[in-house]
Order: structure tokens, then C-alpha cells, then sequence
């Protein structure tokens, strides 16, 4: 413990989180696999972040599309709204929103949960009890998340895109076979798939980043509550990186 | 070490030399205890001077600096996680806070630890020993409750349910009655000996209560300053010129 200034702890941090990651690894394809938990998470995740997930992907959908409207308009460029609207939510704004809500719903949920399981040692007493609770606990939260929040995402598209097209026919008329058909001309495989190989890494990332919050509480009530706020802290800031990644990569494969 | 005249008995836990700090707090500093099938020995030691450590070394939820720990034959220490899973089936571990799992029913408790094992039983099986252990402690009604519901002297029950219902041969207590006012605490002391007697188990108790000590305890040994200082029965210990000894004894 030289130096224990922020650079220090954020790179022990770091280093921690990616070691919990590899053993979620080591233990994600294990024989003895809790199936039970996994589906019980994932209707936990899946189901239960799909209301606000709903909501917000409405809103976003509406909103872009009323706020681009004018400048489109500007250039007499009003076709393009339903291209524009469906490259811009698919590509970036519902992987990233989504990723974003899950990070707060999930993620402040799973450290507060396995933060108080912690500390009032019921995660060691299912260990004592010969029970993994790694593989109980984290490995199946970290499932569900990875593979629930794509799910998640291709939804938020579809709900977006529709409230797109109710915000265009706030002033204009446009059917929805026009609209729909009009979307899918615009939106080719290199746009819909880097989107929905990046949301497996958001999903990832909530859960490794929420289990391993609760896992490493310590201190009592207070450390419960510090694990639930810093599990939405780090969890976002990773989805934003992991944006910046993603992005550099398709650009560099020719996909953008 | 300290050794008391005995009837030879089977060893069925020893702890050799065993070391464990926290940073720069030693906490453990050569401990040593043996227990024999069969027998209740109590560890006395002032809050932080490292019980808990102890036997949360035994079950390896810490994994010690330096000693051995012995358990059933088997160097814990040295087991690999399979192996220490399967040890750690015949060791029962009560928890000072109870750790009930507060998402789950009193009945799912139960089955917690017979669900996911490999010993997995039969469904019947499972609601026999569950009405078993529930009888054993006399909770019958709460099956359906959540641990929320409960009040902490039978929150302390169900722990002993749920840690009997994997049939240990040795049972580990944290605490069994800090927290609960004298009556209740007298109450878990006698559920725990009735328990002992019809499971055939042997134990270490971790306690402060000097009421354990008197109603349960066959051999005590004090921890002190990270070593066993004196080891004894109740009768000992009164008696004891030790001036810790006697520190522990003087509100009596």
C-alpha cells in the first residue's frame, strides 16, 4: 500500500473487476449449472426493465423525430425523417439508452442485493452450505444480463421506430406500411449488427460490474448502499468506453 | 497445549499453529484446539480477539497465513473445492446473524442446502426432513413465512434448522446467543444440547456468555492475545487463579 492516491485505486479496481470476469469465465460453462436461477433471473431482468425500457424508447423515438423534423425541413429533405430516425435509434440510441437503464435498474439492484446478502453473510452461508455461491449468484446474474439486454435492445429499436413514426403523423399523414418499408430500405446489415454485438457487451458488463459490487461489500449498511450507487457509476461509465470501442471497431472494418 | 484427562475419543477436529492477520492486526498467533466425537468445547474470548476467525478458518471461508487445520481426517487446507464442498456438508456452520436467505420461505431455507447437492433427495424425502428439522426446534407453523417475519430468537431456530438438515457430524456455533435476551439465549442453549443428543454431534461453541459456558461447554478454552491461554472445564475455570481467567468471571 505505497500510494494510495486515485490513480492507484482506480487500477487496483480495474484489475479486481477484470480477474472477476475471468472467473466468470471459469465457471460459466460448469456442469453443475444453476438453470433454475438463470431463468428466475432473467425474467427478473428481462420482464422487469421492459416497462422503463418501453417508456423511454417511445419517448426517445417521438422526441428525435419532432426535433429533427425542422432542420430536415430546411433542406426539403422531410422523406429522409424515417431513414434518419431508424439509423440514428438502431445504431446508437437504443443500445446505449437501454444499456444506460439497465445499468441503473439492474445494476443498483443486484449490488444492493448481493451487498446485503454479503454482509449479513448469506453468501457465506450457502458457501459453507457446499453450494458455489459464484456460480449460484453472480454466474447466472451475469447470464441473464448478457443475454437479456439485446433482447432489451431490439425492442427499444421497434418501440422507437413506431413512436418515430406516430411523431410524423402528428403533422403529416404517413401510413405505417410507408413508414416500415421506408426504415428497412434505410437500414442495412452493417448498421443493425455491430449494434446488437455491442449490446452482449453492455449486458455483460451490468452484470459483471453489479456482482461484483455485492460480492466485494464490506462495512455493514453503508457499504450496501455504496455498492448499489458505484455499481450504476462504473457500470455506465464501462457502457460509454465500450461505445467508444465498438465504434472505432466498425469503423475500422468498414462498417459505419 | 493444554490436554485434559479424557476417555480416548476419535479427534475429529485439530487446529495446529495457525496464524491470521488482517493487514497489520494479528488476529491469530499459534492457536491450537483439538475436538474429540461427541464433545462441546466452548472458545471464550473477549469481542475481536478472533473466535470467529477461528472457525470461519475451519470451514476455509478465510484461508489462514500460516498452521493446519485438520477436520474429519482431511487437511482442509489442502482440498480442492470439490473435496472441500463435500467436507463441508458434514460441518454445520450457525451463523451469529442467522444468514437466512430473506428472498426465501422459511421451507425454501430449508431446502436450500439439499437442493443443490448432489446428495440431492427425493422430493418426499425432502418434505420429511424438512418437517423433521421444523418439529426439532418446534417452528412447525412458520414453513411459509419469510425470514422478515420472524422474531430473532426464531430466526436463530430456523438457522439451527436449516443447519442440521444436512446431518453434520460437527457443528459449528457463532454466537448461538449474542443478541437475545437471557431467557430466549437459555432456550437456544437447551434446543442446541437436546439437538446435540438426538443428532449425535460434536461442536465448537463461539460465545462470550459465560450462561453457555456453564450449561454447555464440557472443556472451554480461552483465546486470548491470539493463542488457546488455558484450557478446562467450567469447574477449572472458576477456580482458575489466571488473572484473565479471572477478568471473564468476575461479574459472575
Amino acid at each position: 500500500m505505497a500510494e494510495r492516491n486515485g490513480f492507484h485505486a482506480l487500477a487496483v479496481e480495474a484489475g479486481e473487476l477484470s480477474m472477476f470476469a475471468g472467473r466468470f469465465f471459469r465457471n460459466a460453462f460448469h456442469r453443475r449449472f444453476e438453470w433454475r436461477e438463470l431463468l428466475r433471473q432473467a425474467a427478473i431482468n428481462g420482464s422487469g426493465s421492459l416497462p422503463l425500457v418501453g417508456i423511454t424508447a417511445f419517448i426517445m423515438g417521438l422526441v428525435l423525430t419532432v426535433q429533427s423534423r425542422p432542420t430536415l425541413a430546411r433542406f426539403g429533405a422531410e422523406s429522409m425523417l424515417p431513414a434518419m430516425v431508424a439509423i440514428s435509434v438502431v445504431r446508437e440510441i437504443a443500445p446505449v439508452i437501454t444499456a444506460l437503464i439497465c445499468a441503473g435498474k439492474i445494476g443498483s439492484s443486484m449490488g444492493a442485493e448481493l451487498g446485503s446478502m454479503k454482509v449479513t453473510e448469506q453468501i457465506d452461508a450457502m458457501e459453507v452450505s457446499g453450494t458455489n455461491p459464484f456460480r449460484y449468484l453472480a454466474v447466472t446474474r451475469i447470464w441473464s444480463t448478457t443475454l437479456m439486454l439485446p433482447v432489451l435492445v431490439v425492442l427499444a429499436d421497434a418501440i422507437a421506430i413506431w413512436a418515430s413514426w406516430v411523431g410524423v403523423n402528428i403533422r403529416d399523414t404517413v401510413s405505417w406500411p410507408l413508414f416500415y418499408r421506408q426504415v428497412f430500405d434505410s437500414l442495412e446489415y452493417g448498421d443493425i449488427l455491430p449494434a446488437f454485438a455491442k449490446s452482449y457487451f453492455f449486458g455483460f458488463a451490468i452484470g459483471v460490474v453489479g456482482c461484483y459490487k455485492g460480492f466485494t461489500t464490506a462495512k455493514g449498511t453503508e457499504g450496501v448502499g455504496r455498492s448499489a450507487h458505484s455499481a450504476v457509476v462504473v457500470a455506465s461509465l464501462l457502457i460509454f468506453f465500450l461505445d467508444l470501442i465498438a465504434v472505432q471497431i466498425t469503423d475500422l472494418l468498414g462498417l459505419t | 497445549m493444554a490436554t485434559t484427562a479424557r476417555p480416548p475419543a476419535e479427534r475429529v477436529i485439530a487446529v495446529r499453529d495457525l496464524h491470521v492477520a488482517f493487514g497489520a492486526n494479528q488476529v491469530l498467533r499459534g492457536f491450537d484446539l483439538d475436538l474429540y466425537r461427541g464433545e462441546n468445547v466452548m472458545v471464550l474470548g473477549k469481542s475481536g480477539s478472533g473466535k470467529s476467525v477461528l472457525i470461519k478458518c475451519i470451514v476455509r471461508l478465510l484461508r489462514p497465513d500460516a498452521g493446519r487445520v485438520e477436520v474429519l481426517g482431511q487437511d482442509v487446507l489442502a482440498l480442492d473445492q470439490d473435496q472441500l464442498d463435500h467436507l463441508r456438508v458434514r460441518i454445520g456452520f450457525l451463523f451469529q446473524s442467522s444468514a437466512l436467505y430473506d428472498s426465501m420461505t422459511v421451507q425454501e431455507n430449508l431446502e436450500f442446502p439439499l437442493r443443490r447437492h448432489w446428495l440431492a433427495t427425493a422430493r418426499q424425502e425432502t418434505e420429511a426432513l424438512v418437517d423433521e428439522v421444523l418439529d426439532a426446534v418446534g417452528l412447525a407453523h412458520t414453513r411459509a413465512m419469510y425470514p422478515s417475519e420472524l422474531s430473532g430468537g426464531m430466526k436463530r431456530r430456523i438457522g439451527l434448522a436449516r443447519t442440521l438438515i444436512l446431518k453434520p457430524e460437527i457443528v459449528l456455533y457463532d454466537e448461538p446467543t449474542t443478541g437475545l435476551d437471557p431467557i430466549t439465549g437459555r432456550e437456544i442453549v437447551e434446543l442446541i444440547l437436546k439437538l446435540q443428543r438426538q443428532y449425535n454431534t460434536s461442536s465448537i461453541i463461539i460465545s462470550h456468555d459465560l450462561n453457555v459456558a456453564k450449561l454447555a461447554a464440557n472443556r472451554i478454552a480461552l483465546l486470548h492475545e491470539g493463542r488457546n491461554r488455558v484450557e478446562g472445564s467450567y469447574a477449572d475455570f472458576l477456580a482458575s487463579d489466571d488473572p484473565v481467567v479471572k477478568e471473564f468471571f468476575i461479574f459472575m
